[in-house]
Protein backbone atom coordinates (compact mmCIF):
# COMPACT_ATOMS: atom_id res chain seq x y z
CA UNK A 1 0.00 0.00 0.00
CA UNK A 2 3.14 2.27 0.70
CA UNK A 3 4.42 1.64 -2.32
CA UNK A 4 1.60 3.39 -4.57
CA UNK A 5 0.94 2.93 -8.18
CA UNK A 6 3.48 2.85 -11.38
CA UNK A 7 0.80 5.51 -12.67
CA UNK A 8 0.90 7.57 -9.74
CA UNK A 9 4.88 7.82 -10.01
CA UNK A 10 4.73 8.58 -12.76
CA UNK A 11 2.51 11.78 -12.83
CA UNK A 12 4.75 12.43 -10.05
CA UNK A 13 8.02 12.55 -11.89
CA UNK A 14 5.81 14.52 -14.90
CA UNK A 15 4.73 17.00 -12.69
CA UNK A 16 8.14 17.49 -11.16
CA UNK A 17 10.12 17.58 -14.54
CA UNK A 18 7.77 19.29 -16.53
CA UNK A 19 8.76 23.17 -15.77
CA UNK A 20 12.55 21.59 -16.38
CA UNK A 21 11.97 20.47 -19.36
CA UNK A 22 9.83 23.26 -20.66
CA UNK A 23 12.26 26.07 -19.93
CA UNK A 24 15.41 24.04 -20.77
CA UNK A 25 12.86 23.63 -24.38
CA UNK A 26 12.93 27.51 -24.24
CA UNK A 27 16.53 28.47 -23.88
CA UNK A 28 17.50 26.88 -27.24
CA UNK A 29 14.04 27.58 -29.06
CA UNK A 30 13.90 30.61 -32.06
CA UNK A 31 10.15 31.47 -32.83
CA UNK A 32 8.16 29.89 -30.93
CA UNK A 33 4.90 31.69 -32.18
CA UNK A 34 1.20 31.01 -31.11
CA UNK A 35 -0.33 27.78 -32.23
CA UNK A 36 3.40 26.15 -32.25
CA UNK A 37 3.44 23.46 -29.57
CA UNK A 38 7.25 22.93 -29.97
CA UNK A 39 9.38 25.67 -31.57
CA UNK A 40 9.74 26.68 -35.22
CA UNK A 41 13.41 26.25 -34.73
CA UNK A 42 15.93 24.85 -32.18
CA UNK A 43 19.32 27.02 -31.53
CA UNK A 44 22.00 26.79 -29.69
CA UNK A 45 23.10 30.25 -29.89
CA UNK A 46 21.21 31.43 -26.73
CA UNK A 47 23.97 29.26 -25.13
CA UNK A 48 26.62 30.38 -27.10
CA UNK A 49 25.64 33.79 -26.64
CA UNK A 50 25.94 32.79 -22.93
CA UNK A 51 29.22 30.95 -23.17
CA UNK A 52 31.05 33.69 -24.76
CA UNK A 53 29.82 36.50 -22.59
CA UNK A 54 27.57 38.48 -25.33
CA UNK A 55 24.33 38.13 -23.89
CA UNK A 56 23.33 41.02 -22.34
CA UNK A 57 26.01 40.28 -19.47
CA UNK A 58 24.84 37.40 -18.07
CA UNK A 59 27.38 35.80 -17.62
CA UNK A 60 28.39 38.23 -14.86
CA UNK A 61 25.13 38.05 -13.37
CA UNK A 62 25.66 34.39 -13.06
CA UNK A 63 29.70 34.85 -11.46
CA UNK A 64 28.19 37.89 -9.19
CA UNK A 65 25.24 35.35 -8.21
CA UNK A 66 27.90 32.50 -7.60
CA UNK A 67 30.22 34.63 -5.79
CA UNK A 68 26.77 36.15 -3.30
CA UNK A 69 26.01 32.70 -2.82
CA UNK A 70 29.06 30.78 -1.71
CA UNK A 71 30.05 33.91 0.13
CA UNK A 72 26.66 34.32 2.39
CA UNK A 73 26.64 30.26 2.53
CA UNK A 74 30.05 29.98 3.79
CA UNK A 75 30.14 32.80 6.28
CA UNK A 76 26.60 32.65 7.64
CA UNK A 77 27.61 28.64 8.28
CA UNK A 78 30.71 29.35 10.31
CA UNK A 79 29.14 32.27 12.48
CA UNK A 80 25.95 30.07 12.67
CA UNK A 81 27.87 27.05 13.92
CA UNK A 82 29.51 29.37 16.97
CA UNK A 83 26.37 31.14 17.68
CA UNK A 84 24.16 27.82 18.01
CA UNK A 85 26.92 26.59 20.12
CA UNK A 86 26.17 29.42 22.73
CA UNK A 87 22.32 29.44 22.46
CA UNK A 88 21.83 25.37 22.89
CA UNK A 89 23.48 25.53 26.16
CA UNK A 90 21.73 29.30 27.21
CA UNK A 91 19.22 29.18 29.53
CA UNK A 92 16.66 31.43 27.18
CA UNK A 93 17.42 29.16 24.58
CA UNK A 94 13.60 29.79 22.84
CA UNK A 95 13.84 33.33 23.62
CA UNK A 96 16.84 33.45 21.35
CA UNK A 97 15.82 31.10 19.10
CA UNK A 98 12.64 33.41 18.85
CA UNK A 99 14.28 35.84 18.25
CA UNK A 100 16.33 34.59 15.41
CA UNK A 101 13.33 33.11 14.17
CA UNK A 102 11.61 36.41 13.56
CA UNK A 103 13.78 38.49 10.71
CA UNK A 104 14.43 34.28 8.99
CA UNK A 105 10.16 34.38 8.38
CA UNK A 106 9.41 38.07 7.57
CA UNK A 107 9.18 38.75 4.09
CA UNK A 108 12.75 40.09 2.93
CA UNK A 109 11.19 42.59 0.11
CA UNK A 110 9.21 44.07 3.35
CA UNK A 111 12.13 43.65 5.48
CA UNK A 112 14.31 45.26 2.72
CA UNK A 113 12.14 48.06 2.16
CA UNK A 114 11.66 48.94 6.33
CA UNK A 115 15.70 48.84 6.44
CA UNK A 116 16.22 50.66 3.14
CA UNK A 117 17.31 54.00 4.85
CA UNK A 118 19.88 52.53 6.89
CA UNK A 119 21.50 51.14 3.99
CA UNK A 120 21.21 54.46 2.32
CA UNK A 121 22.56 55.82 5.76
CA UNK A 122 25.41 53.59 5.82
CA UNK A 123 26.86 53.73 2.09
CA UNK A 124 25.43 50.05 1.65
CA UNK A 125 22.65 50.28 -0.98
CA UNK A 126 23.49 49.37 -4.77
CA UNK A 127 26.17 47.55 -3.97
CA UNK A 128 27.73 44.06 -3.64
CA UNK A 129 28.63 44.76 0.32
CA UNK A 130 25.15 45.61 0.95
CA UNK A 131 23.35 43.20 -0.30
CA UNK A 132 25.52 40.55 1.00
CA UNK A 133 24.84 42.25 4.32
CA UNK A 134 21.47 41.97 3.48
CA UNK A 135 21.24 38.47 2.33
CA UNK A 136 23.41 37.63 6.02
CA UNK A 137 20.39 39.28 7.86
CA UNK A 138 18.08 35.84 6.67
CA UNK A 139 20.94 33.46 5.93
CA UNK A 140 22.73 33.85 9.45
CA UNK A 141 19.05 33.18 11.58
CA UNK A 142 18.76 30.28 9.38
CA UNK A 143 22.24 28.62 9.91
CA UNK A 144 21.56 29.04 13.72
CA UNK A 145 18.01 27.86 14.06
CA UNK A 146 19.73 24.87 11.89
CA UNK A 147 22.50 23.99 13.69
CA UNK A 148 20.83 23.76 17.06
CA UNK A 149 20.00 20.95 16.47
CA UNK A 150 23.43 19.45 16.29
CA UNK A 151 24.46 20.60 20.05
CA UNK A 152 22.35 17.49 21.50
CA UNK A 153 23.44 15.39 25.08
CA UNK A 154 25.49 12.79 22.84
CA UNK A 155 27.74 15.82 21.29
CA UNK A 156 27.83 17.76 24.51
CA UNK A 157 28.84 14.59 26.71
CA UNK A 158 31.76 13.85 24.12
CA UNK A 159 32.87 17.35 24.67
CA UNK A 160 32.85 16.80 28.68
CA UNK A 161 34.63 13.60 28.28
CA UNK A 162 37.13 14.84 25.76
CA UNK A 163 37.74 17.86 28.26
CA UNK A 164 38.05 15.43 31.70
CA UNK A 165 40.89 13.57 29.65
CA UNK A 166 42.99 16.89 29.08
CA UNK A 167 41.83 17.65 25.33
CA UNK A 168 42.03 21.69 24.73
CA UNK A 169 39.38 23.54 23.07
CA UNK A 170 41.15 23.53 19.55
CA UNK A 171 41.85 19.83 19.90
CA UNK A 172 38.06 18.93 20.54
CA UNK A 173 37.14 21.79 18.04
CA UNK A 174 39.17 20.05 15.29
CA UNK A 175 38.85 16.45 16.55
CA UNK A 176 35.24 16.12 17.64
CA UNK A 177 33.40 18.58 16.81
CA UNK A 178 34.65 19.42 13.47
CA UNK A 179 34.20 15.59 12.03
CA UNK A 180 31.13 14.59 13.82
CA UNK A 181 29.09 18.13 12.46
CA UNK A 182 30.68 17.55 8.99
CA UNK A 183 27.19 16.42 7.01
CA UNK A 184 25.52 19.49 9.51
CA UNK A 185 27.68 22.31 8.05
CA UNK A 186 27.49 21.04 4.04
CA UNK A 187 23.69 20.57 4.57
CA UNK A 188 23.41 24.08 6.41
CA UNK A 189 25.42 25.85 3.64
CA UNK A 190 23.90 23.98 0.59
CA UNK A 191 20.82 25.67 2.38
CA UNK A 192 22.19 29.15 3.31
CA UNK A 193 23.89 29.33 -0.58
CA UNK A 194 20.16 28.32 -1.83
CA UNK A 195 18.63 30.99 0.31
CA UNK A 196 21.38 33.50 -0.96
CA UNK A 197 21.08 31.95 -4.48
CA UNK A 198 17.24 32.21 -4.69
CA UNK A 199 16.58 36.12 -2.95
CA UNK A 200 14.80 38.41 -5.62
CA UNK A 201 13.13 40.93 -3.13
CA UNK A 202 15.91 41.61 -0.80
CA UNK A 203 18.18 42.08 -3.53
CA UNK A 204 15.93 44.20 -5.82
CA UNK A 205 15.08 46.75 -2.88
CA UNK A 206 19.20 46.94 -1.30
CA UNK A 207 21.20 46.55 -4.55
CA UNK A 208 18.78 49.26 -6.54
CA UNK A 209 18.73 47.21 -9.35
CA UNK A 210 22.68 47.83 -9.46
CA UNK A 211 23.29 44.29 -8.22
CA UNK A 212 22.47 42.29 -11.45
CA UNK A 213 22.01 38.88 -10.01
CA UNK A 214 20.64 36.11 -11.76
CA UNK A 215 16.71 36.34 -10.56
CA UNK A 216 17.14 40.34 -11.20
CA UNK A 217 18.40 39.47 -14.68
CA UNK A 218 14.76 37.33 -15.17
CA UNK A 219 12.96 39.72 -13.73
CA UNK A 220 14.34 42.22 -16.05
CA UNK A 221 14.14 39.63 -19.32
CA UNK A 222 10.32 38.83 -18.41
CA UNK A 223 9.35 42.66 -18.37
CA UNK A 224 11.29 43.16 -22.02
CA UNK A 225 9.14 39.94 -23.39
CA UNK A 226 12.77 38.24 -23.71
CA UNK A 227 11.43 34.72 -22.83
CA UNK A 228 14.43 33.04 -24.42
CA UNK A 229 16.88 34.58 -22.29
CA UNK A 230 14.48 34.81 -19.51
CA UNK A 231 13.86 30.50 -19.96
CA UNK A 232 18.50 30.48 -19.98
CA UNK A 233 18.04 32.35 -16.91
CA UNK A 234 16.14 30.37 -15.33
CA UNK A 235 17.87 27.45 -16.64
CA UNK A 236 21.41 28.63 -14.89
CA UNK A 237 19.47 29.31 -11.47
CA UNK A 238 17.94 25.94 -11.58
CA UNK A 239 21.48 24.14 -11.99
CA UNK A 240 23.27 24.83 -9.22
CA UNK A 241 20.56 23.92 -6.87
CA UNK A 242 20.36 20.51 -8.52
CA UNK A 243 23.40 19.50 -8.31
CA UNK A 244 23.62 20.04 -4.81
CA UNK A 245 20.32 18.53 -3.84
CA UNK A 246 21.44 15.62 -5.94
CA UNK A 247 24.86 15.80 -4.25
CA UNK A 248 23.23 16.35 -0.36
CA UNK A 249 20.59 13.50 -1.35
CA UNK A 250 23.18 11.28 -2.72
CA UNK A 251 26.35 11.89 -0.08
CA UNK A 252 25.64 14.04 2.81
CA UNK A 253 22.18 12.15 3.61
CA UNK A 254 23.82 8.97 3.14
CA UNK A 255 27.03 9.64 5.67
CA UNK A 256 24.80 11.32 8.20
CA UNK A 257 22.46 7.93 8.53
CA UNK B 1 35.67 36.44 32.94
CA UNK B 2 36.12 33.71 30.60
CA UNK B 3 32.91 32.53 30.28
CA UNK B 4 32.01 36.75 29.41
CA UNK B 5 34.72 36.71 26.44
CA UNK B 6 32.96 33.13 25.30
CA UNK B 7 29.88 34.90 25.06
CA UNK B 8 30.52 38.32 23.61
CA UNK B 9 30.83 36.84 20.33
CA UNK B 10 27.66 35.10 19.43
CA UNK B 11 25.75 38.02 21.77
CA UNK B 12 27.23 40.96 19.37
CA UNK B 13 26.76 38.36 15.94
CA UNK B 14 22.98 37.66 16.79
CA UNK B 15 22.76 41.72 17.98
CA UNK B 16 24.45 42.26 14.38
CA UNK B 17 22.22 40.61 12.25
CA UNK B 18 19.28 39.69 14.28
CA UNK B 19 17.91 42.03 16.56
CA UNK B 20 19.35 45.18 15.50
CA UNK B 21 17.85 45.03 12.06
CA UNK B 22 14.95 44.17 13.46
CA UNK B 23 14.69 47.21 16.15
CA UNK B 24 15.73 49.50 13.36
CA UNK B 25 13.98 48.63 10.29
CA UNK B 26 10.35 47.86 12.23
CA UNK B 27 11.36 50.97 14.71
CA UNK B 28 11.96 53.13 11.82
CA UNK B 29 8.52 52.16 9.83
CA UNK B 30 6.05 52.57 12.82
CA UNK B 31 8.41 56.29 13.82
CA UNK B 32 7.46 57.28 10.13
CA UNK B 33 3.83 55.86 10.07
CA UNK B 34 3.43 58.04 13.07
CA UNK B 35 4.58 60.81 11.49
CA UNK B 36 7.19 61.01 13.71
CA UNK B 37 10.11 60.57 10.88
CA UNK B 38 10.26 61.39 7.42
CA UNK B 39 10.10 63.68 4.40
CA UNK B 40 6.76 64.53 5.38
CA UNK B 41 7.79 64.45 9.63
CA UNK B 42 4.88 67.15 11.03
CA UNK B 43 4.87 65.71 14.41
CA UNK B 44 2.58 62.60 16.12
CA UNK B 45 -0.53 61.69 14.37
CA UNK B 46 -2.41 58.76 12.89
CA UNK B 47 -3.34 60.12 9.63
CA UNK B 48 -1.94 57.61 7.41
CA UNK B 49 -2.97 54.72 9.63
CA UNK B 50 -6.60 55.77 9.11
CA UNK B 51 -5.70 56.53 5.50
CA UNK B 52 -4.29 52.81 5.18
CA UNK B 53 -7.32 51.93 6.54
CA UNK B 54 -9.92 53.73 4.92
CA UNK B 55 -8.60 53.18 1.50
CA UNK B 56 -9.90 49.34 1.79
CA UNK B 57 -6.59 48.07 0.08
CA UNK B 58 -5.18 47.14 3.47
CA UNK B 59 -8.12 44.94 4.63
CA UNK B 60 -8.13 43.23 1.36
CA UNK B 61 -4.63 43.00 0.57
CA UNK B 62 -4.79 40.78 4.31
CA UNK B 63 -7.44 39.27 3.75
CA UNK B 64 -6.58 37.80 0.24
CA UNK B 65 -2.95 37.03 1.40
CA UNK B 66 -4.53 34.68 4.43
CA UNK B 67 -6.78 33.31 1.91
CA UNK B 68 -3.87 32.70 -0.81
CA UNK B 69 -1.76 30.79 1.86
CA UNK B 70 -4.79 29.15 3.59
CA UNK B 71 -5.10 27.58 0.34
CA UNK B 72 -2.07 26.75 -0.45
CA UNK B 73 -0.94 25.46 2.88
CA UNK B 74 -4.15 22.76 2.94
CA UNK B 75 -3.87 21.68 -0.84
CA UNK B 76 0.26 20.90 -0.15
CA UNK B 77 -0.64 19.05 3.15
CA UNK B 78 -3.38 17.09 1.54
CA UNK B 79 -0.91 16.43 -1.67
CA UNK B 80 1.85 15.81 0.87
CA UNK B 81 -0.10 13.71 3.05
CA UNK B 82 -1.45 11.48 0.79
CA UNK B 83 2.17 11.22 -1.42
CA UNK B 84 3.80 10.65 1.90
CA UNK B 85 1.53 7.62 3.25
CA UNK B 86 0.64 5.88 -0.25
CA UNK B 87 4.39 5.91 -1.87
CA UNK B 88 6.44 6.27 1.13
CA UNK B 89 8.91 3.32 -0.09
CA UNK B 90 9.00 4.98 -3.59
CA UNK B 91 9.72 8.24 -2.21
CA UNK B 92 12.16 6.76 -0.13
CA UNK B 93 14.60 5.17 -2.81
CA UNK B 94 14.71 4.82 -6.48
CA UNK B 95 14.09 7.27 -9.07
CA UNK B 96 11.46 9.46 -7.32
CA UNK B 97 13.18 9.88 -4.66
CA UNK B 98 15.37 12.62 -6.64
CA UNK B 99 12.53 13.62 -8.70
CA UNK B 100 10.45 14.67 -5.63
CA UNK B 101 13.38 17.42 -4.93
CA UNK B 102 13.17 18.80 -8.57
CA UNK B 103 10.88 21.35 -7.66
CA UNK B 104 12.90 22.52 -4.34
CA UNK B 105 15.33 23.88 -6.73
CA UNK B 106 13.31 26.39 -8.45
CA UNK B 107 13.58 29.56 -7.16
CA UNK B 108 10.30 31.38 -7.01
CA UNK B 109 10.95 33.82 -9.92
CA UNK B 110 11.30 30.61 -11.87
CA UNK B 111 8.85 28.95 -10.66
CA UNK B 112 6.64 32.32 -11.45
CA UNK B 113 8.16 32.29 -15.14
CA UNK B 114 7.62 28.85 -15.84
CA UNK B 115 3.55 29.23 -15.00
CA UNK B 116 3.69 32.69 -16.74
CA UNK B 117 4.44 30.16 -20.16
CA UNK B 118 2.75 27.34 -18.98
CA UNK B 119 -0.83 28.88 -18.12
CA UNK B 120 -1.19 32.26 -20.06
CA UNK B 121 -3.48 32.61 -22.75
CA UNK B 122 -0.35 31.88 -25.66
CA UNK B 123 1.00 29.63 -23.30
CA UNK B 124 2.20 26.43 -23.69
CA UNK B 125 -1.39 24.52 -22.45
CA UNK B 126 -3.42 26.29 -25.01
CA UNK B 127 -1.15 25.35 -27.86
CA UNK B 128 -1.66 21.99 -26.48
CA UNK B 129 -5.29 22.13 -26.21
CA UNK B 130 -5.62 24.30 -29.29
CA UNK B 131 -3.54 20.88 -31.22
CA UNK B 132 -6.83 19.27 -29.38
CA UNK B 133 -8.62 20.81 -30.92
CA UNK B 134 -10.27 22.39 -27.90
CA UNK B 135 -9.90 25.90 -28.19
CA UNK B 136 -9.39 28.08 -31.59
CA UNK B 137 -7.97 30.97 -30.90
CA UNK B 138 -5.21 32.27 -27.89
CA UNK B 139 -7.91 34.91 -25.95
CA UNK B 140 -10.58 31.05 -26.42
CA UNK B 141 -8.49 29.83 -23.76
CA UNK B 142 -9.44 31.18 -20.45
CA UNK B 143 -7.02 33.24 -18.55
CA UNK B 144 -5.47 30.93 -15.82
CA UNK B 145 -2.53 33.83 -14.89
CA UNK B 146 -3.42 36.72 -13.34
CA UNK B 147 -7.14 35.73 -13.00
CA UNK B 148 -9.55 36.22 -10.46
CA UNK B 149 -9.75 33.02 -8.99
CA UNK B 150 -5.78 32.90 -8.58
CA UNK B 151 -5.75 29.23 -10.25
CA UNK B 152 -1.83 30.27 -11.56
CA UNK B 153 -0.90 31.83 -7.92
CA UNK B 154 -2.18 28.29 -6.40
CA UNK B 155 -0.96 25.75 -8.93
CA UNK B 156 3.07 27.74 -8.67
CA UNK B 157 2.54 27.46 -4.59
CA UNK B 158 1.58 24.15 -4.85
CA UNK B 159 4.37 23.14 -7.35
CA UNK B 160 7.16 24.50 -5.25
CA UNK B 161 5.70 23.81 -1.69
CA UNK B 162 4.41 20.22 -2.23
CA UNK B 163 8.12 18.35 -1.91
CA UNK B 164 8.49 20.31 1.26
CA UNK B 165 5.56 18.81 3.03
CA UNK B 166 6.31 15.72 1.39
CA UNK B 167 9.65 15.55 2.96
CA UNK B 168 7.78 16.96 6.37
CA UNK B 169 5.31 13.74 6.65
CA UNK B 170 7.73 11.27 5.33
CA UNK B 171 10.39 12.55 8.11
CA UNK B 172 7.76 12.59 10.95
CA UNK B 173 6.46 9.58 9.36
CA UNK B 174 9.97 7.78 10.39
CA UNK B 175 10.84 9.92 13.41
CA UNK B 176 7.74 8.98 15.52
CA UNK B 177 7.53 5.07 14.33
CA UNK B 178 3.85 5.42 12.76
CA UNK B 179 4.34 2.22 11.29
CA UNK B 180 5.14 0.67 14.37
CA UNK B 181 2.62 2.18 15.66
CA UNK B 182 0.20 1.87 13.25
CA UNK B 183 1.35 -1.99 13.69
CA UNK B 184 0.35 -2.11 17.34
CA UNK B 185 -3.18 -0.27 16.93
CA UNK B 186 -4.05 -3.00 13.77
CA UNK B 187 -3.12 -5.64 16.25
CA UNK B 188 -5.02 -4.38 18.97
CA UNK B 189 -7.97 -4.67 16.37
CA UNK B 190 -8.82 -0.84 14.97
CA UNK B 191 -9.36 -1.19 11.40
CA UNK B 192 -7.53 0.32 8.52
CA UNK B 193 -10.31 3.58 8.51
CA UNK B 194 -9.87 4.11 12.37
CA UNK B 195 -6.46 4.02 12.35
CA UNK B 196 -6.11 6.41 9.98
CA UNK B 197 -8.63 8.89 11.35
CA UNK B 198 -7.32 8.31 15.15
CA UNK B 199 -3.40 7.69 14.70
CA UNK B 200 -2.13 8.58 11.87
CA UNK B 201 -4.12 11.93 10.78
CA UNK B 202 -3.79 13.36 14.12
CA UNK B 203 -0.32 12.26 14.91
CA UNK B 204 1.27 13.55 11.55
CA UNK B 205 -0.93 17.15 12.24
CA UNK B 206 0.51 17.83 15.61
CA UNK B 207 4.16 16.91 15.26
CA UNK B 208 3.65 19.18 11.93
CA UNK B 209 2.03 21.78 13.13
CA UNK B 210 4.29 24.39 13.49
CA UNK B 211 6.08 23.86 10.46
CA UNK B 212 2.57 24.09 8.94
CA UNK B 213 2.36 27.84 10.68
CA UNK B 214 5.72 28.89 9.33
CA UNK B 215 4.91 27.76 6.13
CA UNK B 216 1.80 29.91 6.33
CA UNK B 217 3.95 32.86 7.44
CA UNK B 218 6.31 32.33 4.36
CA UNK B 219 3.23 32.42 1.93
CA UNK B 220 1.73 35.15 3.58
CA UNK B 221 4.95 37.05 2.83
CA UNK B 222 5.53 35.50 -0.78
CA UNK B 223 6.41 38.69 -3.24
CA UNK B 224 7.33 37.10 -6.61
CA UNK B 225 4.89 34.56 -7.58
CA UNK B 226 1.89 37.31 -6.76
CA UNK B 227 3.84 39.58 -8.14
CA UNK B 228 3.88 38.02 -12.14
CA UNK B 229 1.03 35.94 -11.55
CA UNK B 230 -1.28 38.03 -9.23
CA UNK B 231 -3.91 40.45 -10.44
CA UNK B 232 -3.85 44.19 -9.84
CA UNK B 233 -6.41 44.48 -7.22
CA UNK B 234 -6.85 42.72 -4.32
CA UNK B 235 -2.62 42.61 -3.87
CA UNK B 236 -0.66 40.31 -1.57
CA UNK B 237 0.96 42.41 1.42
CA UNK B 238 4.07 42.46 0.04
CA UNK B 239 3.36 43.47 -3.15
CA UNK B 240 0.74 46.43 -1.76
CA UNK B 241 3.62 47.66 0.38
CA UNK B 242 6.28 47.89 -2.22
CA UNK B 243 3.91 49.73 -4.76
CA UNK B 244 2.89 52.30 -1.39
CA UNK B 245 6.98 53.00 -1.17
CA UNK B 246 7.54 53.03 -4.57
CA UNK B 247 5.17 55.49 -5.30
CA UNK B 248 5.98 59.04 -6.55
CA UNK B 249 3.50 60.34 -4.07
CA UNK B 250 5.22 60.58 -1.38
CA UNK B 251 1.77 60.22 1.07
CA UNK B 252 2.00 57.00 0.15
CA UNK B 253 4.91 56.11 1.88
CA UNK B 254 4.11 56.25 5.60
CA UNK B 255 0.76 54.27 4.70
CA UNK B 256 3.72 51.18 3.15
CA UNK B 257 5.15 51.79 5.95
CA UNK B 258 1.67 51.35 8.55
CA UNK B 259 1.03 48.20 6.61
CA UNK B 260 4.73 46.91 7.52
CA UNK B 261 3.94 47.54 10.57
CA UNK B 262 1.05 45.70 11.21
CA UNK B 263 2.32 42.44 8.65
CA UNK B 264 5.33 42.40 11.61
CA UNK B 265 3.17 42.26 14.34
CA UNK B 266 0.81 39.39 12.79
CA UNK B 267 3.88 37.41 11.60
CA UNK B 268 5.43 37.83 15.35
CA UNK B 269 1.64 36.58 16.59
CA UNK B 270 1.74 33.79 14.25
CA UNK B 271 5.37 32.45 15.10
CA UNK B 272 4.78 33.24 19.07
CA UNK B 273 1.39 30.41 18.09
CA UNK B 274 3.60 28.71 16.25
CA UNK B 275 6.21 28.01 18.37
CA UNK B 276 5.31 28.56 22.28
CA UNK B 277 2.72 25.97 22.99
CA UNK B 278 4.44 23.00 21.50
CA UNK B 279 8.00 23.76 23.53
CA UNK B 280 9.22 22.34 20.31
CA UNK B 281 11.16 23.30 16.74
CA UNK B 282 9.70 23.24 13.88
CA UNK B 283 11.31 21.06 11.31
CA UNK B 284 13.40 23.63 9.49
Amino acid sequence: MSNGRPVTAFFVVVWCTVPAVVLLMLSFSAGWRFPLVLPASFTAGHWEDFFTGNSSDLQASCLVSLFIAAFVGGLATILGFGCSRWIASHRRKNLLLFIAYFPFVLSPVIFAVCLKYFFLRAGLAGNLAGVIFAQLIIAFPYSTIFLVSFWNNTIRNYVAVASTLGSGPAYINRHILLPAAKSFLLTCFFQCFMISWFEYGLTSVIGYGKVQTLTIKVFQFIGEANIYYAALSSCLLILPPVLLLWFNKKFVLQAAR
Amino acid sequence: MKKWTDDIVPRLLLLCFAVLPLVLGLGYALLYSFGIVGTLSTGVTTLYWAAAFRSGGLISSFVYSIYLSIVSICLCSFGGLWLACHMRDRLRQGILSYFIYLPMAFPAVVTAFFFLQFLSNAGFLSRVLYLLGWVHTAAAFPGLVNDRHDIGIIMAQFFSTLPVFVLLFLSVIENENLRGLTQIAQTLGAGSRQTWWRLTLPLLMKKSAPTLVLYFIFKLGSYEVPLLLGRSSPETISVLTVRKMQRFNLLDIPQGYAIAVLYAMVVMLLLIVSLKPSKQEAYV
